[in-house]
């Protein structure tokens, strides 16, 4: 049996660790990928991630479940990113990726499929990243949550405390700058 | 594209963005699309969102590696692990020594009685004569070898009888045997399942140091990977750039040597002139 988030949370509030378990297991792949992309910084995104359910799972007792506990969640990991920024004391590092999934799209790929097509792929995802550096953090989060957590503009106006509206403005300067880097960044690479 | 003329009224952003990701009454669908039907500047910016969403979903952040996959790989232990984290972040570590459970002062004073007893036992002379028991530990013992005939004076004149009151009773001795034989049995008792728990921490360290060296070889397998496909798409890059720049070397050269060729031709037609002239 499936259960939700909701009936874990009360779950683990009653004593049931392995409860609190089952979320960090359903939750932790997003909430790292929100901070690696918010970040930038692999070690640091893990440490991010980690404190994250440490923070929820100490204030565990405390949420009446007046959101989701996904957003809650969300609400807890960019505290902790915006804290690492202002920490640090800078714009947020976009590293490049590890190569990570090189040889395993080398893997998936049809045989037919030039390595060439690969490396352009991960090309594309450079520039992505360095375009996203480009971006001043509110409209970096705004777009992170959008377009990796399919979020609704309604529940980021909520978690990040703002109007809708200015969740709409905020993608449509973001996407407009990416736009522009993206393009930027190809003629150069060309 | 800002060049271009949109006469839409309302918040045209915000409408752009809730037509791009969908989110968007039928009502207010139907009344953009009969504006995009007329407006060029935002069919181009729609258009051109959407291709910058397509290249967004390349970007995918480095593979995810669960906490316990280094440990025991079982849900129940996260939250183990994480709560020994402490509160500044960093992370208690539970790889120590046995030993290091028991106090100092504990592990002095065991010290110092191994070192007593051993050193007593290894010494240890018991007689017992008319005049009593006679217990000699090395530290009571004279210079030399008591095997040696001349020591063994010496020896004779050392010795002197033992005071009664002072003597050590067989039943003392076999208190002594019984006393050391628990404590020992209690140390090594009380150290194995301690230094199990050593041993399967060494063990979990040497896991983890594997798991690093191995991700570690994964990594370099993946950069060499990439570096031989740029390598290659360089090279590529290269060759057909060469090829194209012989291609034109070769049409320069046939071309000045057609016309070489043809001034040649010009010169021999002129000569044959001259020639069929003169005859």
């Amino acid at each position: 049996m499936t259960w939700t988030d909701e009936e874990l949370v009360a779950r683990s509030i009653s004593g049931d660790a392995d409860s609190f378990n089952e979320l960090i297991l359903r939750w932790e792949r997003p909430i790292y990928a929100l901070a690696y992309r918010t970040i930038g910084r692999e070690e640091d995104a893990r440490d991010v991630c980690q404190e994250t359910f440490l923070r929820a799972f100490r204030a565990l007792p405390g949420f009446r479940g007046q959101a989701k506990f996904s957003s809650w969640l969300y609400r807890i990991a960019l505290n902790l990113c915006r804290d690492w920024v202002r920490r640090e004391r800078r714009a947020p590092v976009v590293q490049p990726p590890e190569d990570a999934d090189l040889l395993e799209l080398a893997a998936a790929a049809e045989p037919s499929e030039p390595i060439e097509d690969l490396v352009a792929r991960k090309d594309l995802a450079r520039l992505v990243e360095r375009a996203m550096e480009a971006l001043p953090e509110e409209q970096r989060t705004a777009i992170v949550l959008k377009e990796y957590h399919g979020l609704t503009f309604q529940e980021i106006a909520d978690l990040i405390g703002c109007p809708l509206s200015t969740v709409k403005t905020r993608l449509y300067q973001g996407l407009s700058v990416l736009r522009r880097e993206l393009a930027k960044n190809q003629s150069s690479k060309l | 594209m800002s060049d271009l003329l949109c006469g839409y009224r309302g918040d045209r952003e915000a409408m752009l963005m809730a037509y791009l990701y969908e989110e968007i009454g039928a009502a207010e669908k139907a009344e953009f699309d009969a504006h995009l039907a007329t407006c060029a500047r935002c069919r181009v910016e729609l258009s051109s969102f959407g291709a910058v969403r397509k290249q967004l979903a390349q970007w995918a952040p480095p593979a995810f590696a669960h906490w316990n996959k280094a440990s025991s790989g079982e849900a129940g232990s996260a939250l183990a692990h994480w709560s020994s984290t402490t509160d500044d972040g960093r992370r208690t570590t539970s790889h120590g020594s046995w030993w290091r459970e028991i106090p100092a002062w504990a592990q002095v004073a065991a010290a110092a009685l191994f070192i007593g007893v051993s050193a007593g036992i290894a010494n240890l002379d018991v007689r017992y004569d008319g005049s009593g028991l006679h217990v000699r530990t090395g530290w009571s013992r004279g210079p030399g070898n008591p095997a040696n005939p001349a020591n063994r004076e010496n020896l004779a004149n050392l010795v002197s009888p033992v005071n009664p009151a002072n003597l050590v009773t067989r039943t003392d001795l076999a208190a002594l045997e019984r006393q050391l034989r628990n404590e020992f049995r209690m140390t090594s008792s009380s150290a194995s399942p301690v230094m199990a728990r050593a041993a399967a921490a060494d063990g979990d360290v040497m896991r983890r140091a594997r798991a690093l060296v191995d991700e570690s070889e994964r990594r370099q397998q993946r950069e060499l990977a990439l570096r031989v496909a740029e390598l290659v798409r360089d090279v590529n890059a290269q060759r057909q750039a060469d090829l194209r720049k012989i291609d034109q070397n070769l049409g320069i050269i046939e071309n000045r040597t057609g016309v070489e060729v043809l001034k040649n031709r010009q010169t021999l037609d002129l000569l044959l002139q001259r020639v069929s002239l003169r005859q």
